[in-house]
């Protein structure tokens, strides 16, 4: 396993009325994140807030190219970017325990927070599909380029890792400074991770190192 | 956090209690039992709380030290709040370090603030008074910071400095007001009550008044010799003596202070000092004595000398001479005397320091407990008694978020 310090190229936030960031995602253009009662959107250029869209927001956050994914309690919603509205509602795998969502290939990865896992799932039905186990608590799923990484944070430690999707093993691992948690954690498809700042309110940018 | 975590969390900082519960009432992991702890603390279900913050402390792995010391501070807070001090204080000790090193400062602060008001739950003034010396609260939110004046005031007032006691509350008013916690501002409105209402009556030449806690304070920094019935002592502004263990002397001393600058009858004297309705020769033998060890005792403060007809008192530095009583002259005075102090008495140290058995004095404290006038906390042996509260326990939890996210 390669082991490296995270580069944290920018911070934002935090944002007003959003005092926590529990899931992040990107639609391209913006930087979504969810805060509790609703998902916020910023530019990642100006940092400025562009929307937001009221509906329980508790953990992570995916975007498949039309819609919002987003966990509340020990649902998954489903939401129209455009009108914000709920469309449909799946029951979540880990039952509420759930804590980090991505999407990738026609299928939401969920991760498990304490059961350390990443399940992925049917976004239909909810039906999982297989399940991936981690040696550490999840709290954020992306994929990028084929690869599946997480986030990690237990008390003052956390990292982004990239695991084998077959495996589980940790192939490469970011670490993040002492204190400065990953609570979302979304890929911008180039060099670029989102991690979600827990309650310091922040999202943070973090270099993906280059292949 | 995971989802429900995070539902149950912001229902709890809602005051969603029941919310709360409903989203974790069946998990068993860390975070949920810490959540469940709170949330029945809040309920003011000490019972359940403190197993279920025992329970998440334990279930907090290595790495999260922050959380696990938050479960320690909430559960040390319900104990303190419940009254229950057989709670190890030195596990609060190591996490107010924990939360220290990890730069979680107002818990830290809290943690602090609860040891200061055990040391004060306990009678130990000095120490109490130390361990503030060492909190900065100007930047505490208000909630914390209205507990911290309450302990500021009541420190204050234990020590008579009622300016700084009075301060203290103003502080913790607007700090109540600004937390918008009903509970504690009526703890604030309570402990200021006591700065308004007579907390003793004085006596002299035949008359009375009541007297505030202020008033006390300026009295004893008077050049006033006070015969003090509330503490069983005898005061002027340079020196204070002693009577508590001594109660006929006392007797002999509140009768000439009443009179002063009169005199005393003999008869008056011994029907005050021995309950006899004539003095017989025995009687006035017996004065003669007590009289000597009251003039040994006062010595440095009054001189007590013979007239005519019986004794009168003479103040060597003061030039007036006043009675300070409870407001209502009441049973088992000695026993409060003691306890006027601050301190917590045990009621076996309460019977040896009044030379009485232990079971005369456990039926006072029986009856003052019923008149809501003392109190006691712990149990069997190490059952302790004060006198009723003064400020700075409040009862109001204010409990840390136990999770490391927040």
């Amino acid at each position: 396993m390669k082991t490296s310090a995270a580069e944290i190229i920018q911070e934002y936030g935090p944002f007003p009325g959003a005092e926590q960031v529990h899931g992040v995602t990107f639609d391209g253009h913006h930087v979504w994140f969810a805060s509790g009662d609703k998902i916020n959107a910023f530019d990642p250029a100006s940092g400025q807030t562009v929307r937001a869209i009221d509906v329980a927001a508790h953990a992570g956050t995916a975007f498949d190219g039309q819609h919002l994914f987003q966990i509340a309690e020990n649902r998954i919603q489903k939401i129209d970017i455009k009108t914000g509205r709920v469309v449909a509602t799946i029951p979540s795998p880990g039952n509420g325990g759930d804590s980090g969502l991505a999407w990738a290939e026609g299928s939401l990865w969920v991760g498990q927070h304490r059961g350390r896992k990443i399940h992925q799932i049917d976004p239909d039905t909810g039906a999982i599909l297989r399940t991936i186990d981690s040696n550490r608590v999840v709290t954020g799923v992306t994929w990028v380029d084929g690869e599946l990484w997480h986030g990690t944070w237990e008390g003052n430690e956390s990292d982004v890792r990239r695991i084998d999707p077959k495996t589980g093993d940790v192939l490469e691992s970011l670490e993040m400074p002492q204190g400065m948690g990953v609570s979302g954690l979304e890929s911008d498809g180039g060099d670029r991770f989102f991690c979600g700042g827990g309650s310091t309110g922040k999202v943070r940018a973090v270099r993906r190192p280059k292949r | 956090m995971d989802s429900m975590i995070t539902a149950a969390a912001r229902a709890l900082a809602t005051g969603d209690v029941l919310g709360a519960l409903k989203r974790v009432a069946l998990r068993e992991d860390a975070p949920a039992l810490a959540l469940r702890g709170i949330a029945m603390a809040q309920l003011g279900d000490f019972d359940r709380a403190k197993p279920l913050l025992r329970r998440a402390a334990r279930g907090f792995g290595a790495k999260e030290a922050v959380a696990r010391a938050r479960c320690v501070v909430a559960e040390a807070e319900i104990a303190l709040v419940s009254r229950d001090l057989g709670w190890p204080a030195k596990a609060l000790d190591v996490a107010r370090e924990t939360l220290e090193a990890h730069g979680d400062r107002i818990n830290a602060a809290h943690a602090r603030t609860l040891q200061v008001r055990r040391l004060l739950l306990i009678g130990h003034l000095d120490e109490a008074e130390h361990a503030l010396a060492g909190l900065d609260a100007t930047t505490f939110p208000p909630a914390w910071k209205a507990a911290h004046e309450l302990v500021v005031a009541g420190i204050a007032m234990r020590r008579l400095r009622i300016g700084i006691a009075r301060a203290a509350l103003g502080r913790a008013e607007r700090a109540a007001r600004l937390a918008s916690i009903p509970a504690l501002t009526a703890e604030v409105d309570s402990a200021s009550l006591i700065l308004n209402t007579p907390a003793a009556r004085l006596i002299a030449r035949g008359e009375e008044r009541p007297l505030l806690l202020a008033d006390v304070e300026t009295l004893f920094a008077s050049k006033t010799l006070v015969v003090d019935a509330c503490r069983y002592v005898v005061r002027d502004a340079r020196g204070v003596v002693s009577l508590a263990t001594r109660p006929v002397l006392f007797a002999l001393a509140r009768a000439l202070g009443e009179a002063w600058p009169d005199d005393v009858s003999r008869d008056t004297l011994v029907a005050r000092a021995f309950r006899a309705k004539h003095a017989d020769e025995s009687h006035r033998a017996r004065l003669r004595v007590e009289i000597g060890r009251l003039r040994k005792a006062l010595r440095p403060l009054a001189d007590v000398s013979a007239t005519k007809q019986g004794f009168k008192l003479a103040p060597r530095r003061a030039r007036d001479m006043m009675v300070l009583a409870r407001p209502v002259d009441e049973e088992h005075g000695t026993v409060l005397a003691f306890l006027a102090d601050g301190e917590s008495w045990s009621s076996s140290a309460l019977a040896l320091a009044l030379g009485a058995s232990q079971r005369t004095v456990q039926r006072a404290l029986d009856e003052l407990a019923t008149d809501g006038k003392v109190q006691s906390y712990g149990r069997a042996r190490a059952r302790r008694w004060m006198t009723q509260p003064l400020p700075g326990y409040t009862t109001t939890l204010l409990l840390p978020g136990p999770l490391p996210s927040d």
